[in-house]
């Protein structure tokens, strides 16, 4: 027999993915450095709140999200990217500098810097987005994952185009709705590209590494298009300037969302391994808090300034932080694994579990869960700022460690053992 | 024909698993897998190392997948 290995064409070098995980938890200790020192965190639109949740979504979970995709898509619809390398740069470092440009614009009221991120994030998702549907129109496979990949990559493309838009016209003081246009802009990244991707891909991820059954069809056939027309018909609440009709919508995302969390939960307690996992809690953990924001969005008539803020918290500290987190560590030994075995690594290739250690990754879940406490907590007193910084910061310094060690555990490997 | 069932092993057992099932395959014979998604990486594999296979779904949700040496 010859020697297997996995074709280059199909998966993308290990460089790809892990250089955009290694560098997206130093933006945890930017955003936390900017919570700490920033003035005026209680308005939801101060220029240090902004610019440290841009370093929170752009430069930690679409980092993350965009690297991962490019290793999601051959393995999940048996679609590579085109020229992997070229689109991996091109979207990498416009992404990094893009994202620190427009963290300063904000912090330093400098439109040349807004203006500049503009270009910068442009180029950087429209590189991801035109490759990404390149591979989604070559794939023949045919499956839940692969439609909702198609609606968060469209949903991508409007959040990104909106989010240009803002801080352009922010940039140059063009004459715009903001608070609307800021509406549909959080709705398309939050509730169409994060939730759309998460949902797509747990579709396949969760009964493949967390053993549990498969989602029920009626779900993975109706979610996706049905959190589409949510999100269609809260553009058209917003367009119309509808409160009515947005009260509708957002109730049919999150009763949407609420099923999703539901049934993921019904899910991994039917696991076939029932032993403890720290990927498995951090995915519980995302779906807990999925449903505690949809809690507090309902709370929202009562006090829509603390409740809404503590929704948003919750979904992206809560939901997509903690299933990012548990994602990672799964895909990073997966990765690990993956490519010393194309490397003909024919003994000495370490199990999954030995690569990043266990222990860490339950250190992380706690210190992740008391972070988002504090966050939680700085709604209602303000020093609580810092207990939410400090957890964000050693968090990036947790998960900078685990891809060094990971990445160390490669190449000892890759140069230690016998071929 | 041998049978080789890797559902409920998390990855990447099935993979190691089907690997090691093909090096003590008989010239000529044909792997029978069943395996609840399609794996995608391993056609790659499959392909580069000298193997036809054709994939079935099944009703149940899972696949089949038969795999033999090409002549």
């Amino acid at each position: 027999m010859k020697t297997a290995s996995l074709s280059t064409a199909q998966a993308p070098p290990i460089s790809v993915p892990l250089r955009f995980f290694a560098i997206a938890p130093l933006f945890l200790l930017l955003a936390a450095w900017i919570l700490a020192w920033g003035d005026d965190l209680s308005n939801p639109h101060s220029p240090a709140l902004l610019a440290a949740t841009h370093c929170i979504t752009l430069g930690f979970m679409a980092l993350v999200m965009l690297g991962a995709v490019q290793q999601i898509l051959p393995v999940v619809i048996g679609s590579p990217m085109p020229a992997q390398r070229w689109v991996a740069w091109f979207s990498f470092l416009p992404l990094i500098v893009g994202t620190l440009s427009l963290a300063g614009g904000f912090l330093l009221h400098e439109p040349a810097l807004l203006n500049l991120a503009c270009w910068l994030l442009g180029l950087a998702f429209l590189t991801f987005i035109a490759a990404s549907l390149i591979s989604l129109s070559r794939a023949t496979a045919q499956n839940a994952s692969k439609n909702a990949l198609w609606l968060a990559i469209s949903a991508l493309t409007l959040a990104v185009t909106l989010g240009s838009l803002l801080a352009h016209g922010y940039a140059n003081g063009l004459p715009l709705n903001y608070p609307q246009l800021a509406l549909a802009h959080i709705a398309l990244a939050l509730g169409g590209w994060v939730t759309m991707l998460i949902v797509g891909v747990s579709f396949q991820v969760v009964p493949m590494f967390q053993l549990t059954p498969n989602y029920p069809k009626w779900l993975s056939a109706g979610l996706p298009p049905a959190l589409c027309a949510a999100l269609l018909l809260f553009l058209c609440s917003r367009l119309l300037e509808s409160a009515p009709l947005g009260y509708l919508a957002e109730a049919l995302f999150w009763l949407l969302a609420v099923s999703f969390a539901t049934i993921t939960l019904k899910l991994q307690s039917q696991r076939r391994r029932r032993v403890a996992d720290a990927t498995l809690s951090f995915f519980r953990l995302g779906m807990i808090s999925l449903l505690l924001a949809a809690l507090f969005s309902l709370l929202a008539p009562f006090s829509p300034e603390l409740f809404k803020m503590s929704a948003v918290v919750t979904f992206i500290l809560g939901f997509a932080l903690s299933v990012i987190h548990g994602m990672l560590y799964k895909i990073i030994p997966f990765l690990i694994w993956f490519h010393l075995f194309r490397g003909g690594i024919k003994k000495g290739v370490p199990n999954m579990k030995e690569i990043i250690p266990e222990a860490w990754m339950w250190r992380h879940l706690w210190l992740h869960f008391l972070t988002l406490l504090a966050a939680l907590m700085t709604l209602y007193w303000k020093a609580a700022v810092w207990l939410l910084a400090t957890g964000l910061a050693l968090q990036g310094i947790l998960l900078c460690f685990a891809i060094v060690t990971a990445i160390t555990v490669y190449r000892r490997t890759l140069t230690g053992m016998e071929k | 024909m041998p049978d080789l069932d890797v559902c409920g092993l998390p990855p990447p057992e099935p993979f190691e698993k089907i690997m090691q099932a093909l090096q003590t395959l008989p010239a000529g014979a044909t792997l029978r897998v069943r395996i609840p998604r399609e794996p995608f990486p391993l056609y790659a594999v499959l392909r580069d190392t000298g193997y036809a296979w054709a994939t079935t779904p099944s009703a149940e949700g899972n696949y089949e997948i038969l795999i033999t040496l090409r002549p």
